[in-house]
């Protein structure tokens, strides 16, 4: 019982002690704030739609960002776990593109679609289109070998060797891999918010910064802090619903 | 507390013992494990330990080891009270993948042993060299673990028990699961090593045949809750041999014993 | 590189897979020359070469290149100190997982980026700013996985420790560190990616010199070449420090390679 609060002492504490040094030195400052203002910030910045506008933007622009890099992930990665010519002939394009690390595509996304959901979405695509494809072709290539001889024994088509057979044996590690690329979709599109993009969480705290507001500011970290956290549970809880301890792999990108 | 209170009163273990129990209980997260445990080991005997699966006999040994500690009762070696591991009693443990250090060469696990013991490093490589020759492994000192047989991995762990020159050897089924061949001539060399070091062994398996052919002694245990039940004195000529010794009629008679009592302890 | 000589049917393959990419490089070039998109937006893979060829010649993109590769340096280097020192703390001690795991797992999800705008706030568009924006983010990959490493040690081998009768120190220094040896390479794997990433916001936002400013720049006054230039060049920098991170790796780890 004791021990299930002993995980809230040390945030908890840290909260209260800088509470009250923040009283102490009577704080008037523009880059940090007090607990307690920063919580009637949250509060405001929730009744009047601000947060969870920013934050529809950010989960939107992730989500399609996500949906693109997921479909070419996954069709890529199938091809290339089934049909090992494939994966041959490609592992140079693939070594040679999958190092680009995704925001300094950035200017190259602005310069192309200008700002707005377009670039944010490309650049999330990119970014969760390499977890996918490497770790659905490791998936795949995983497979029982007897699986795959019981389909051609059973004389199925390529489709149905894919639909029947291939993909469900796959699927929990694909979970795995959508799960870490939702980390991903979230992480980028938080990133290129406040690098450049004027939408969502984002941007939402560079101009708290900007207009010295640390209070919202700092409620707004700990807001995507909270999003974050509720994404990764929600799926970790889905996770062992459907797969148990068939995906109880932690996979590493 | 009470129960140490109650074994304060002088009892003072036969002299000639290097091994004694006294009604030692052990329970384990409430559940009792073993009962009335009344046991002695003669310095340089070889005592196997027989008895179905969950009769206790990983805790008997584990209680010698020093890795448990009696509910009740006591465990005495060479006369003082056991009261946690010594380097004088060296473990060789059944699951030799998990008890390996997979990140050092044989000559760096058994290099483990001889650090503990705090052996200058000068003195280290002949000593490892000696060892490993021992245990026939000289020529893959710089194989890694993972890159060896299960019966070599074995072996290893055995030369790094030598390494401790411990005074007993305690062995948790260390073959059982190695092959039959292997496990043959793992048993020999087991027996040479110990007859050569003149040391006290303890061997846990589940294998009768394995326990005659090794022990002087056989003790046979019942489970829920563990105890031991019987005791096989091994009255057979040494050195064993693999093929003749159990052809030995008293070896077929106590061969014979042993499985009725298992068949018993098991219905 | 060695073990792809020694066997001709991976150097045929490899030799095949490197003409598919330049194939893919063909496809470009080619949607350059019929001007599908302007080359105001687009330059051809001669123009980025050129570009590339050029910067390197004058010896300003080197320039830029040696401050992004240091300050990526730096911040991994920091992080990977304090990650695997406080880590190891953790991880040794029951205790200490129990009052710090559940924070810990709160922040893991957290994108690291967010604390750019707090250590705007706190140190300005400066230097120091930049490599505390790195070392923070690439700090909790490895402070994570050091974590897991430290606290996974087999059950067996604390006995054998024990039986052994080695000191505190020698289970630390013997046992658990070489035990959280591979979580701690994945962490700092990670951790390096994290850096370039970070690298690249931190010298966009903090407009200090380096290759993402200078992307940002190109990007700005629409010298296409500049820019892809200078993102091939990152797409190098991942490259090589990946391939370095795999040697460190499969030197350091060669105990579980089969025999």
């Amino acid at each position: 019982m004791t021990r299930k609060w002993r995980g809230a002492v040390v945030p908890v504490t840290l909260l209260v002690l800088a509470e009250i040094y923040c009283f102490a030195t009577n704080l008037e400052s523009d880059s940090l704030a007090r607990p307690s203002d920063i919580a009637v910030a949250a509060v405001q910045a929730l009744l009047d739609g601000e947060i969870l506008r920013s934050t529809a933007q950010t989960l939107w622009a992730a989500a399609a960002g996500l949906g693109i890099g997921f479909t070419i992930g996954l069709s890529v990665g199938v091809l290339l776990g089934l049909f090992a010519i494939f994966n041959d002939l490609m592992e140079f394009s693939i070594e040679a593109f999958r190092p680009i690390p995704s925001v300094a595509l950035i200017p190259v996304a602005m310069l192309l679609l200008g700002f707005g959901y377009g670039m944010e979405i490309s650049i999330v695509a990119f970014a969760t289109t390499w977890p996918i494809l490497i770790l659905t072709r490791a998936a795949i290539s995983g497979i029982e070998p007897r699986l795959i001889e019981v389909a051609r024994a059973l004389r199925f088509g390529l489709f149905a060797r894919i639909w029947k057979i291939v993909l469900p044996a796959a699927l929990p590690r694909i979970f795995v891999a959508l799960r870490l690329a939702i980390g991903v979709a979230l992480v980028v599109a938080v990133t290129v918010e406040i690098s450049s993009n004027p939408l969502g969480l984002g941007y939402a705290m560079m101009s708290a910064q900007q207009s010295l507001h640390p209070d919202l500011m700092f409620a707004l970290l700990f807001w995507t802090g909270l999003v974050g956290w509720a994404v990764n549970a929600g799926l970790l809880q889905l996770q062992r619903r459907f797969f148990g301890p068939a995906a109880a792999v932690e996979v590493l990108p | 507390m009470t129960a140490i209170v109650k074994n304060l009163q002088p009892r003072p273990p036969a002299s000639s013992n290097l091994i004694s129990f006294q009604g030692v209980d052990l329970e384990l997260a409430g559940r009792p494990i073993l009962e009335g445990i009344d046991l002695a080991i003669r310095p340089g005997e070889f005592l196997c330990v027989v008895g179905p699966s969950g009769c206790g006999k990983t805790s008997l040994l584990r209680l010698i080891a020093g890795l448990f500690l009696p509910t009740r009762g006591q465990v005495h070696y060479d006369g003082k009270l056991v009261t946690g591991p010594s380097r004088e009693l060296a473990i060789v443990f059944q699951d030799y993948g998990k008890a390996l250090l997979p990140w050092r060469t044989v000559a760096g696990n058994v290099s483990l042993a001889l650090e503990a013991m705090h052996v200058p490093r000068s003195e280290r490589a002949n000593r490892i060299a000696s060892l490993l020759a021992k245990v026939g492994l000289t020529h893959h000192a710089e194989k890694f673990p993972n890159q060896l047989s299960g019966g070599m991995q074995q072996r290893l762990q055995i030369a790094r028990c030598l390494a401790q020159e411990p005074k007993v050897l305690l062995m948790d089924e260390p073959f059982g699961a190695l092959d039959a061949i292997t496990r043959q001539t793992l048993q020999d060399e087991l027996l040479r090593i110990v007859a050569d070091s003149g040391a006290t062994a303890f061997f846990v398996t589940h294998d009768l045949e394995e326990a005659i052919y090794l022990g002087d002694r056989v003790i046979a245990m019942k489970a829920n809750p563990g105890r031991v039940t019987e005791t096989f004195e091994v009255d057979l000529p040494r050195p064993r041999d693999q093929l003749s010794t159990p052809e030995l009629p008293e070896f077929l008679r106590l061969r014979r014993a042993l499985f009725d009592f298992i068949k018993d302890a098991e219905a | 590189m060695k073990r792809l000589f020694r066997n001709p049917g991976r150097f045929i393959r490899f030799i095949l897979s490197f003409f598919v990419g330049a194939f893919f490089i063909y496809l470009w070039q080619l949607c350059a020359d019929l001007r599908l998109v302007s080359p105001v937006f687009l330059p051809g893979p001669d123009r980025a070469w050129a570009a590339l060829v050029n910067g390197l010649m004058r010896g300003e993109l080197g320039h830029q290149i040696l401050g992004t590769v240091e300050r990526m340096l730096y911040g991994w280097v920091l992080a990977s100190l304090l990650g695997v020192a406080l880590g190891a703390m953790i991880g040794i001690s029951k205790v200490a997982r129990e009052y710090l795991t559940p924070t810990l797992d709160w922040i893991r999800p957290m994108p690291a980026s967010a604390i750019v705008p707090v250590a705007i706030s706190l140190l300005g568009l400066t230097d120091a700013m930049v490599l505390a924006i790195i070392s923070f983010g690439a700090l909790w990959p490895m402070l994570l996985a050091t974590v897991h490493g430290f606290a996974a040690v087999e059950p067996r081998l604390h006995e054998v420790s024990r039986a052994l009768g080695l000191s505190r120190w020698s289970v630390v220094w013997k046992i658990a560190l070489p035990n959280a040896m591979p979580d701690i390479l994945a962490g700092m794997r990670i951790g390096l990616t994290v850096s370039l990433i970070l690298t690249v916001v931190g010298e966009m936002l903090g407009s200090r010199d380096g290759l993402g400013f200078a992307i940002l720049l190109a990007a700005r006054s629409f010298h296409s070449a500049d820019l892809f230039a200078g993102v091939i060049l990152f797409g190098i920098i991942g490259y090589i420090s990946g391939q370095l991170m795999s040697l460190a790796e499969r030197h350091l780890l060669r105990w579980r390679q089969r025999g």
